[in-house]
């Protein structure tokens, strides 16, 4: 699962994305490069997010209401943006888990019978 | 122009690039933690995030609706190009314009005259029942005839009667009598039309029988402006020549009647009379199922069955009865002329068509090296394309809409300029309106020519040959062969189609100066006439008619700066009545009559008024009346198609006997000889007329004349007429006691009024011609300007090795007008086999008339000469220095 952008990788990656940066967030607001970081540690840096196609997905998230934004200073002592969860957004994130859940349990299931 | 919202798109993308700055700051603190130096650190950071300009399109990207971004790109910049040629762009919107604005005008008017059905319903049902005759078909009747037609129900399903044009009638018991046009139609003219119903009812069987009462039904017209619209008026009485009437209905407003109907009254007929004239006019709606043929050949039977009923001569010999579409009918001549019309309009359509063209290839072809710049740093085929397209079809769109200013304009001006005799357009206009569809057909065609021409020239500078066109010589070694050829090609068939319509318009021009110039025989000038009125009960007889004619005139001749005043039944170039006589004392031939002859019944006083010279005899006098012998005065036609050798003066003449008991009357002695005057129309030669003296009319002839014709009023003046018209008004309504007199206007315009219809087409010709004269022009001097923009570098040379400016002027004016001539050729073959379609329309002027044969090419010419004279002058300001450096 590697967020390099392939040529035709459509929607489920964009997705993918998506609602990982959702699910980041709900530990509390973050701005991008926090996000960045978090999806590729939690992860133990097996995704490793490329920090280009971030931006991207976080203003389209936002357009569809699901984060909200605010400027703010970073633990840096920086100026930053931070993203924070809306209701929308957190109701956007149980479904696209579940629906997240299902597929892969379906993809489990299929993998499963070859492979056992 | 910009789209909504790219300034909140602008904020939202700055907002984004000092984010993304942000994101560099942090990613090169946690760089600099790992141990990196500060420039490592910002390398590292760069290298991970990628580039931020992509990442900020991409983001702007998907915040907009792609296509209708680069729509509005694409016109910004299309505005902007157009705008940097204002020449170019004016140019050619001023012939969008021109070219849409002309056609939609006159399309609408053509649309409504011939293309809309009648407004009743099922038109294509209704027939006019005519009279054939050697002379043709006559869309007259008589009550036999009539209750004969009736009686055919299994051709048609009804049979309806109705007055021409009516005398006629005057709406008293107001302070002052109102003069009103009545007409008087059976009871089944109502639904057999389809009129709508606004109040009450329309007239039954028994009120349109004889004795049926004083009926009437109002037109909307008169109802909302005399009556106030008054919902109660129906079942009251109104007081029509003195007489109280019954309001029975109220018509409609969308009821159109072929001249305009105030009130309608009953006919009444007596279907058993023998009563043989012909005063009013059929209708019939087919059964349904029943053709046209089938109907004629059913009425060439009842036409026997007439014969035997009322004896050989009761139709003209080799006559009978027919019937024709109403709608062909009212239409009738005009279909012609609509469709030189129609041709015209296709012309200057075309012209406009061709010169848009050339316009576009001409800018296109003086762009390739722009184009291939934009090629070479990167825009795609499509984009280039999209590109001049987008720039024709603004320039289309734009036009469009200026045309349709024009076509609104024009269509105004054309119905001011309408002659008033065109049938189906009144004189408000009302019932021509712009039409929609003609509109989307024109700018249809416009934006079309817009999208071809544009795009030939598009998909040819975007071919990928860039080394060409960028290549230093390429860009100035003039226009490339075959889009010169093209563009000579259309500018040649430009000044085709203009010599064609030109020409097409100086021989209507010629034959209007023709009509013109016709001696009517009479003078038209400082003569006012008007109408009165006479149906009421009070003038069924002869004698009351004369007592108010006679008075009329005593007090007209009073008034100061009268010269004269006569009154009469008919006006020259206006109306005619028709009717035969006998010679006494000479057999009569096969025909029921020895001849036929123009019928006027005037008083003393009407020669005068007119100028009709008095060639012969004596003319009437105040003295000829009912107790003095009757007499009668005929004109040079008919003493020389009558008497050949003969004095008619000798002779006494017996004028409608035979036709009915109405016209009953003692031989009348001949007593002069007069002029020639035209009473049909200006182009038709003078034929027989006589004339008698209202006096001696029998008295069964002047009441059917109060029926169907009002009495003419002939004022004779020394200064304008108009000025002495409220005094004759006031003297005429004394004389008449209160009666109004209406229709007030001079013989001036009763004659302009007559060549009406040709001025129509002249003036519509012109128009045509002009704008195609114009739009030629454009196109000559167009091609000729870009071809001298071209070769400018070329004109260097020439220069710098000697080339005087005389020459250089030459070669450009000589190549310009080596078109032009092409196109004259051309089109003067063009016009050698089209012009004989104009032949019906020309008097006095031949299809191939030697004046508009020659003077038009040489106009054209002419104004050719003008249109490359500019450029050929700029081609001589080259400074040869300059061109030569020119990159």
């Amino acid at each position: 699962m590697v967020l390099k952008r392939p040529p035709d990788a459509g929607d489920v990656l964009q997705g993918t994305l998506d609602m990982l940066i959702l699910r980041t967030l709900v530990m509390g607001p973050a701005h991008g490069h926090t996000i960045a970081q978090v999806i590729e540690s939690t992860s133990e840096n097996a995704l490793e997010v490329e920090q280009g196609s971030l931006y991207p997905a976080l203003h389209r998230l936002e357009d569809r209401g699901w984060l909200a934004s605010e400027w703010g200073v970073s633990e840096n002592n920086r100026k930053a943006k931070f993203y924070r969860l809306t209701p929308r957004g957190r109701k956007e994130l149980a479904s696209a888990t579940s629906r997240w859940r299902r597929m892969t349990r379906a993809i489990d299931l299929i993998l499963g019978q070859e492979t056992e | 122009m910009k789209l909504h919202g790219s300034t909140d798109r602008t904020r939202k993308d700055e907002d984004l690039a000092e984010e993304i700055e942000s994101h560099l700051a942090h990613e090169q603190d946690a760089q600099t933690a790992r141990g990196a130096s500060a420039d490592e650190a910002r390398r590292r950071a760069r290298l991970r995030f990628g580039n931020p300009r992509t990442v900020r399109e991409r983001v702007w990207r998907n915040r907009s609706v792609a296509w209708l971004d680069d729509a509005a790109r694409d016109l910004r910049f299309a505005l902007r190009s157009l705008a940097r040629t204002p020449g170019f762009t004016a140019i050619t919107l001023f012939v969008i314009a021109v070219g849409i604005g002309v056609n939609t005008a006159v399309f609408s008017v053509i649309d409504a005259l011939l293309l809309k059905p009648l407004t009743y319903p099922d038109p294509q049902a209704l027939v006019q029942i005519v009279l054939k005759t050697n002379q043709g078909p006559f869309a007259a009747a008589s009550v036999p005839m009539f209750a004969l037609w009736q009686q055919q129900s299994g051709i048609f399903e009804q049979v309806a009667a109705y007055d021409w044009g009516g005398s006629g009638a005057n709406l008293t018991g107001g302070d002052q009598p109102e003069q009103v046009q009545a007409i008087h139609v059976s009871k089944d003219y109502f639904p057999l039309f389809g009129a709508p119903v606004l109040e009450g009812r329309t007239f039954t069987a028994a009120e349109d029988s004889p004795n049926g009462g004083r009926v009437t039904v109002l037109s909307y017209g008169l109802w909302k402006q005399r009556y106030g619209g008054d919902p109660k008026i129906v079942g009251t009485n109104i007081q029509i020549d003195g007489q109280p009437y019954q309001v029975v209905g109220v018509i409609g407003r969308g009821f159109v009647t072929d001249a305009p109907v105030d009130l309608w009254l009953p006919d009444q007929f007596d279907l058993n009379s023998h009563e043989m004239v012909v005063n009013f006019t059929a209708v019939a709606r087919l059964k349904p199922g029943v053709s046209l043929a089938q109907a004629n050949a059913q009425m060439k039977l009842v036409a026997d069955q007439f014969r035997r009923a009322y004896g050989e001569h009761s139709l003209p010999p080799g006559g009978g009865f027919g019937i024709v579409s109403l709608q062909q009918f009212m239409v009738g001549d005009m279909r012609f002329p609509l469709l030189v019309l129609l041709g015209a309009v296709g012309f200057v359509l075309l012209i406009a068509c061709a010169n848009v063209a050339n316009l576009l290839l001409a800018r296109a072809s003086a762009r390739r090296r722009e184009l291939a710049t934009r090629a070479a740093i990167g825009a795609g085929r499509g984009q280039i394309i999209r590109q001049l397209l987008t720039e024709s079809l603004a320039l289309a769109v734009a036009g469009g809409f200026l045309g349709l200013v024009i076509g609104f304009l024009g269509l105004r001006l054309l119905l001011r300029i309408n002659p008033g005799n065109i049938p189906r357009i009144t004189e408000t206009g009302a019932g021509v309106t712009l039409d929609p569809n003609i509109l989307l057909f024109t700018l249809g065609v416009s934006v079309l020519t817009g999208i071809l021409f544009g795009l030939i020239p598009a998909i040819a500078a975007s071919r990928p040959n860039l080394a060409a066109a960028l290549n230093e010589g390429s860009s100035r070694s003039g226009i490339s062969f075959r889009q010169g050829r093209i563009r000579s090609i259309l500018v040649v068939s430009e000044v085709a189609l203009a010599l064609v319509l030109v020409i097409g318009a100086a021989l209507l021009i010629r034959t209007f100066r023709k009509l013109n110039d016709v001696d009517p025989g009479f003078t038209t000038h400082n003569v006012l006439t008007m109408t009165m009125s006479i149906s009421g009960s009070r003038f069924q007889t002869t004698a009351p008619v004369a007592q108010v004619v006679r008075e009329g005139q005593e007090r007209l001749r009073a008034l100061p700066g009268v010269l004269d005043a006569a009154a009469s039944n008919c006006l020259p170039l206006y109306s005619n009545f028709g009717m035969g006589f006998d010679i006494v004392g000479r057999p009569k031939g096969n025909g029921p009559f020895t001849g036929g002859a123009g019928f006027y019944s005037i008083t003393s006083g009407y020669f005068s008024s007119f100028g009709i010279p008095l060639l012969r005899g004596r003319v009437f006098t105040e003295h000829d009346d009912a107790s003095s012998p009757w007499v009668a005065v005929i004109n040079q036609a008919m003493a020389r198609q009558y008497w050949p050798k003969g004095d008619p003066l000798n002779d006494r003449i017996l004028i409608g006997a035979g036709a009915g008991p109405a016209f009953a009357e003692p031989p009348r002695q001949i007593i002069g000889i007069v002029g020639d005057t035209r009473n049909g129309s200006v182009e038709q030669e003078p034929g027989p007329m006589m004339y008698i003296p209202i006096a001696q009319m029998p008295d069964g002839e002047t009441a059917l004349n109060s029926t169907v014709a009002p009495l003419y009023w002939i004022v004779r003046t020394r200064e304008n007429p108009y000025t002495a018209r409220a005094p004759i008004e006031a003297a005429l309504r004394q004389a008449s006691s209160g009666l109004a007199v209406a229709h007030i206007r001079t013989m001036d315009e009763v004659e302009a009024s007559n060549i009406g219809r040709q001025r129509f087409n002249m003036v519509l010709l012109t128009i045509f011609g002009l704008s195609g004269l114009l739009m030629a022009a454009i196109g000559v001097y167009g091609v000729m300007t870009y071809s001298v923009q071209q070769r400018t570098q070329e004109m260097g040379i020439r220069m710098a090795l000697g080339a005087q400016a005389w020459n250089l002027r030459s070669l450009v004016i000589g190549q310009g007008m080596l078109l032009a001539l092409l196109g004259v050729v051309v089109g003067l073959g063009g016009a050698f086999w089209l012009t004989r379609f104009l032949a019906s329309f020309l008097f006095g002027v031949k299809a191939w008339d030697p004046m508009a044969f020659v003077a038009t090419p040489l106009l054209l010419c002419l104004v050719a000469l003008l249109a490359v004279w500019v450029p050929a002058r700029r081609a001589t300001k080259v400074d040869p220095m300059t061109a030569l450096r020119l990159e």
